[in-house]
């Protein structure tokens, strides 16, 4: 009896090791696109996707901060990602969204222009940022090579972090 | 270990509860020092904490609790008179006793604070006649042969060698003793809880604030009947106060609080949402149940509110306890004599509140004491009483509460203050000028300014005014002095109950709206644009007998103003702390309940911003931070009156033909391609919409600016009269031209059309000419 319940627990444990080592040694991230660059950030930093709501501008913040949106009850911070990056600002379009972030206890609104799709990376597919850029201030936490494309990994804290 | 810990707590929960009645006690002491009674009340504060300590083996804090216990008990009986220079010393060591109960807390030990000097000296306070006995260590045995006759210290001591001599086994079996001696206390508790609630008794720990007593009478066992009697009554009283309180973590008030705030929301919601069906359905039914429903729910959530408000205060005794020691140390300090009359003092706040007020009292007082209050020789000179009386008063008053701070000395002299100012630098020569008596009062509490000629240690450096004012903005309190020269001054502290839900003033400033905190509110008016003047650059108005200086809030949020050219202009009278604002809005929405909701660190510290909450409709309202806002106003210059002709000048500025701009909204693209080759020959630009929603998102986005509008009547998702009434809703289109292009041609759908705010009605069909020169005329064309 003990041994075929050692059996069938060692039989489990060989099912769940191989998906241990996937789920150690894969990436899930979620892409979307802000003007003509594609960017992704991982999925457990993301506490929902919604589709564009009123804001309330808040004075005396730069543009990029549009303002602060009601999400069921709390006051959270909506930011432009086409301004925070440079890019000129553009109406909202049906695909427009709202990518609500949380690092720890900072929450924040960010406004992309079109969700792509999830993507599954294998960690050796992601190379650190280009030497050129990779400084303190970048927002870049890596570059992901896909079979056809190249996607920029933005670090989730960076862009929750206040810089004005 | 966690029991250990557990005791501990108690143990500082009891300690500092005594020690806080025991100042009063103290200073009461020294002017009726035959006071049997409270004399033994502040011997047994002494005697229950050493007990207590020694258990736990805080030897510094027993040791010093010993020699003051010494003291004491000589007094009791009569072997000793408290001559304030004793006193001097048993306050001495009660501060030297706070400060190592402080360590306790922080470190759970008592190292680090040097007690001999202070022992030594209650030694020589006990030794009274000349018998003077140095001991700096525990060596009690000697000290006892002296005072042969101090029983109750005796049989306490007794047992603190015990412990000592004890081995580990029987220090082990001690505890055990004592620990069933506390659960037995414990299950009767319990039990005589259960007799009466029933109720969960897992929170029976922090609920019981005496499981010390019975130990400190456990410890002095040995100790004659009159001390047994004495602490029996202490525990026989344990049961009834468990009932009638319970100890709750501020946590779970907090967390209950934020909750009750959310339900504000909610009801503020549901209101909204009844007005809106209210409208819709009028004379139906079910409307009165829905309108019962809501009201009842507003009721309870408004009760509800209020009593858990309650549970988080406090009364403000807590806080005017300390004042009566204070005073008496200022007073032999200063060599004057003060008296210290408190009423009032079982008025309650919120305990964030009674946290904050402390700081701004002290600084009042001790004012008063060193400015106020004169000197003896000035006082008889002046024929007043040799002995200064400081007033403090607290009372309620609507939603606030009131604190009053009077001493019957010199006064304020409006004129003296504004010299110093001026030569201090803290104002000009020209402001001062201008001020009145309550302004130059005020001058009290810039930072840097002091009447003192020299800095003492009491005050005169410039700074506590400064943190009172600080301090009482930050509770968005008022403050207001009042002063007779040589009769009084008064200070009074107006301050909110409660910081998290208020009540609040909605202001509307084009299409924005920010809410203003009711506390800071004085008064609005509506006046007439010609009644605000511009000196030297700042807007400011006449009310009654004050100048006021006037700010825009649009400046202050950087709302972008379109040409608004009505006649009035509403002000909302701010006041906090000791100044006062107008501020100019565009229109005054009304009051309404609001929870603060904080930004988020991301948008923490926003100038002018002291929060957000949640309106009715679901949407976010911004808090104005009013002491910010009374800094901004300082530095922004006036556009109140300057902006028309600029802003008149862009909107006006048409080079070419093409820069004019119509928005066509009609479902039918026939229609629209017959309006547009109609006009197509005046070279202006025309921009096509389908129906209102999409004429209104096109406005909306800001991406054009139009100089007229033609709306068909009958369109699908928005037609065209909902479509002119959600554009007038909008300050910034109040002037632009909706012009009506129908085939209905009733009377009544004219009047519509004008009501909406149309102002101009095209029949279908039309002539191509007419419709041109309609739109020329409104867009006042001249190319």
């Amino acid at each position: 009896m003990s041994n075929k319940l050692q059996e069938i627990i060692s039989k489990q444990q060989e099912q769940q090791s191989p998906s241990m080592e996937l789920i150690d040694d894969v990436v899930q991230l979620v892409g979307f696109e802000v003007g003509e660059e594609e960017y992704s950030v991982p999925i457990l930093s993301i506490q929902e996707i919604i589709k564009p709501i009123e804001w309330t501008r808040v004075p005396q913040t730069p543009p990029y901060v549009l303002g602060v949106f009601n999400l069921r009850g709390s006051v959270i911070p909506i930011i432009d990602l086409r301004l925070k990056f440079g890019l000129n600002p553009r109406k909202h379009t049906e695909e427009t969204r709202f990518i609500v972030m949380k690092d720890k206890d900072e929450v924040a609104g960010f406004v992309i222009d079109r969700l792509t799709s999830a993507i599954r990376l294998n960690k050796k597919d992601i190379g650190p940022a280009p030497e050129t850029i990779r400084d303190e201030g970048s927002f870049i936490e890596g570059v992901g090579k896909q079979s056809d494309r190249i996607l920029t990994i933005l670090k989730v804290n960076k862009l929750l972090e206040r810089d004005f | 270990m966690d029991e250990f810990q557990e005791i501990l707590q108690d143990f500082l929960v009891e300690s500092f509860e005594l020690i806080e009645q025991l100042d009063q006690d103290l200073v009461e002491l020294e002017s009726t020092p035959e006071d049997l009674e409270l004399l033994n009340r502040i011997f047994r504060v002494a005697h229950t904490v050493k007990g207590a300590s020694s258990f736990l083996n805080f030897d510094v804090l027993t040791h010093l609790t010993h020699h003051m216990e010494d003291v004491l008990n000589k007094a009791r009986h009569g072997e000793l008179v408290i001559t304030p220079d004793i006193m001097d010393v048993v306050l001495e060591s009660i501060d030297l006793m706070k400060s190592l109960l402080h360590t306790i807390r922080d470190t759970s030990s008592d190292g680090g604070i040097d007690v001999s000097e202070c022992v030594k000296r209650l030694d020589i306070a006990a030794g009274g006649e000349g018998n003077v006995e140095i001991v700096i260590t525990q060596e009690n045995q000697q000290e006892e042969t002296a005072l042969d006759d101090e029983v109750v210290a005796d049989g306490a001591n007794e047992e603190e060698p015990n412990y000592d001599d004890m081995s580990d086994d029987e220090v082990e079996a001690e505890i055990e003793r004592l620990l069933a001696e506390r659960k037995a206390a414990d299950k009767a508790k319990r039990e005589a809880k259960k007799a009466t609630s029933g109720g969960d008794d897992n929170e029976q720990v922090p609920a019981s604030p005496s499981p010390v007593v019975p130990k400190a009478s456990d410890a002095s066992k040995k100790a004659p009947k009159k001390e047994e009697a004495k602490v029996a009554p202490a525990v026989k009283k344990a049961p009834t106060t468990v009932e009638q309180t319970i100890r709750v973590d501020v946590k779970r008030l907090d967390h209950l609080m934020n909750l009750i705030g959310e339900l504000v929301l909610g009801k503020n919601r549901l209101i909204k949402i009844n007005d809106d069906v209210e409208e819709r359905y009028e004379g139906e039914e079910f409307l009165e149940e829905l309108n019962q429903v809501v009201s009842i729910v507003s009721l309870v959530t408004t009760d509800l509110q209020i009593a858990v408000m309650k549970t988080r205060m406090l009364p403000i005794g807590k806080v005017f306890n300390k004042f009566p020691r204070m005073i008496r140390d200022l007073s032999r300090e200063l060599d004057k004599k003060i008296e210290l009359v408190i009423s009032g003092e079982d008025t309650e706040l919120d305990k964030s509140i009674v946290e904050e007020i402390g700081d701004p009292l002290v600084h009042i007082i001790r004012n008063s004491c060193d400015h106020g209050i004169e000197p003896l020789e000035t006082r008889l000179e002046a024929g007043k009483n040799e002995v200064g009386t400081i007033t403090l008063k607290a009372y309620n008053e609507g939603n606030h509460i009131v604190i009053q701070i009077e001493d019957d000395g010199k006064g304020l002299n409006p004129e003296i203050l504004k010299d110093i100012a001026v030569n201090k630098g803290v104002i000009t020569d020209k402001e001062a000028d201008k001020m009145g008596e309550k302004e130059a009062f005020g001058l009290i509490f810039r930072p840097g300014f002091s009447t003192a000629a020299e800095v003492t240690n009491v005050s005169g450096r410039g700074v506590g005014m400064d943190v009172v004012k600080t301090n009482i903005e930050k509770l968005n309190g008022i403050i207001d002095i009042d002063s007779e020269l040589g009769k009084y001054t008064s200070i009074k502290l107006k301050i909110p109950l409660t910081l998290a839900i208020i009540q609040a003033l909605l202001v509307g400033v084009q299409e924005e709206y920010y809410a203003i905190p009711l506390a800071s509110v004085l008064e609005t008016v509506r006046i007439s644009k010609d009644e605000i003047y511009t000196v030297e650059n700042r807007s400011v108005m006449r009310l009654r007998e004050e100048v006021l200086s006037l700010v825009h809030i649009g400046d202050i949020f950087e709302v972008e103003r379109v040409f608004d050219d009505s006649e009035y202009a509403y002000v909302v009278l701010l006041g906090l702390a000791e100044s006062k604002i107008g501020l100019i809005v565009d229109s005054l929405v009304g009051q309404e309940e609001i929870v603060i909701k904080s930004l988020g660190e991301y948008l923490q510290g926003i100038e002018g911003v002291a929060g957000a909450t949640i309106r009715g409709d679901g949407g976010v309202t911004l808090i104005v931070d009013v002491a910010d806002l009374i800094q901004m106003s300082k530095s922004i210059k006036s556009t109140i009156n300057s902006d028309e002709g600029g802003s008149v000048a862009t909107s006006n500025e048409k080079n070419s033909a093409s820069d004019y701009k119509v928005m066509i909204v009609d479902d039918s693209k026939t229609d629209r391609t017959i309006m547009k080759s109609a006009l197509d020959s005046m070279g202006i630009s025309l921009i096509e919409a389908a129906d209102g929603q999409e004429a209104l998102n096109i406005l909306k986005s800001g991406d054009h600016n139009f100089d007229a509008m033609l709306i068909d009547i009958e369109m699908p998702r928005m037609d065209g009269y909902t479509l002119a009434t959600e554009i007038k809703k909008y300050s910034r289109y109040k002037n632009l031209p909706l012009i009506a292009v129908t085939s209905r041609t009733g009377k009544s759908d004219r009047m519509r059309g004008v009501e909406a705010g149309m102002v101009e009605y095209i029949t279908k069909p039309y002539s191509p000419d007419y419709l041109m020169s309609v739109v020329k005329r409104n867009i006042k064309f001249n190319f």
